[in-house]
């Protein structure tokens, strides 16, 4: 798992860290020098406080599936950037997730953009380290 | 110059501004619309004011540098970027414990109120309601709110320490100094392991200093840990198209588990 999860990691800088203050659950639990790329199947959504997550099967190119967890906005945040809880994002749809991983958990991941099959890109949790969760 | 020609002037300097495509960074200070007042004549802070730092998040990255553009053309603060307070080397000892574990210990990551002026910092948006004889704090963070007279009320006399204190407001001029006593000890200041003790007191500054921003400092004063009183900057944005949303912070936060696993794996050290 540790491989698929290294083979996914692309080397994109994306304004990363540092902006403002570190973040509680971020630097304790994710790291801004590990972003991800992945694109998966959605299985699950909860539209929760103060984050909401998300998990999607991941498969890698000899066809093995990993289920992945991602952590991200609140909703009060995620309606800003226009998501709608019953709309937006639902089981069964195909999108790409950009992220960070987890220091400790192989299947964890802090997202930043989701985009979906219609190329529609939307912002889905905080900058690393902005403090934005 | 009364508030409506002030109004009147701004918006042809703005339309001309506007008619030349000139760069939003590029209007100068001069040109932006001036505070409104109250009926005492004091500046209104009353709006929907979202932190600088938070307009990355808000609006992206170029409307975030077009802010601090303008910050900077017009001499306001850049922001509160994760400066350290001037520590004794015993507070300073207990930031480094604090960094080292991660920052796990982050009151925060445990949904408590997040203390002043940290609260100023986050993320969301925050109401100011300003009346004759109080003004009200409204944050959507925590769904937190201060009360804080004007009427010349001193604090409380039954004040005990309280995540949030006791705010106390007067004017100095066309600046509102708010003094903040009667803190506890649980919160931090801004980032991982900025300690205080209970005899902190802040005092908080907000100037209108033109109809869209306001320049925010909080000088804190606690001599059992500084070595000097310490300075935290910002500037916050009206934002009168917001609105102040719900914040609930413990139906699904996940990070008391993963901390007590981060132990119990030994990733952090006890």
């Amino acid at each position: 798992m540790r491989r698929l999860a290294l083979l996914l990691i692309l080397g994109s800088g994306v304004l990363a860290a540092r902006l403002a203050t570190a973040h509680h659950s971020f630097a304790a639990v994710f790291d801004g020098d590990k972003p991800i790329t992945m694109t998966g199947e959605i299985t699950d959504v909860e539209w929760t406080n103060p984050h909401f997550h998300f998990s999607l099967n991941v498969k890698d190119p000899g066809g093995a599936v990993t289920l992945w967890r991602f952590e991200g906005y609140p909703p009060n945040m995620l309606v800003r950037q226009g998501w709608r809880r019953d709309e937006t994002l639902m089981p069964g749809a195909m999108v790409t997730v950009e992220g960070w991983a987890s220091r400790d958990d192989a299947t964890l991941g802090a997202v930043r953009w989701v985009t979906f099959a219609d190329g529609r890109k939307l912002a889905a949790g905080p900058p690393a380290g902005t403090g934005g969760r | 110059m009364n508030t409506r020609s002030a109004w009147l002037a701004w918006s042809a300097v703005a339309a001309a501004a506007a008619s030349l495509g000139a760069p939003l960074a590029a209007q100068s200070a001069a040109a932006e619309r001036p505070a409104p007042r109250a009926a005492n004549g004091k500046p209104d802070l009353s709006g929907i004011w979202v932190a600088t730092g938070a307009i990355l998040l808000f609006e992206g990255e170029e409307a975030f540098a077009a802010a601090r553009a303008a910050d900077a053309a017009a001499g306001r603060p850049a922001g509160n970027s994760g400066e350290t307070p001037p520590y004794k080397p015993e507070a300073e000892a207990q930031r480094q414990y604090f960094l080292a574990r991660r920052g796990i210990d982050d009151p925060m990551a445990r949904c408590l109120l997040t203390g002043i002026p940290r609260i100023n910092f986050r993320p969301l948006p925050f109401e100011i309601v300003q009346l004759p004889d109080r003004v009200l704090m409204l944050y959507e963070i925590h769904h937190a709110f201060r009360i804080i007279p004007t009427d010349g009320r001193g604090p409380p006399e039954d004040a005990e320490p309280s995540y949030l204190g006791e705010s106390v407001g007067r004017w100095d001029g066309d600046t509102f100094v708010v003094d903040v006593t009667s803190l506890n000890d649980k919160t931090w200041l801004n980032n991982v392991g900025t300690i205080h003790t209970e005899d902190m007191r802040v005092t908080e500054r907000y100037t209108r200093d033109s109809f869209d921003t306001i320049r925010y400092e909080a000088t804190m004063e606690d001599p059992a840990v500084l070595t000097k009183p310490w300075t935290l900057r910002e500037t916050f944005r009206l934002r009168p198209d917001e609105r102040i949303r719900e914040y609930e912070c413990i139906e699904s936060n996940e990070d008391i588990t993963r901390f007590e696993n981060l132990l119990k794996q030994g990733a952090v050290t006890e």
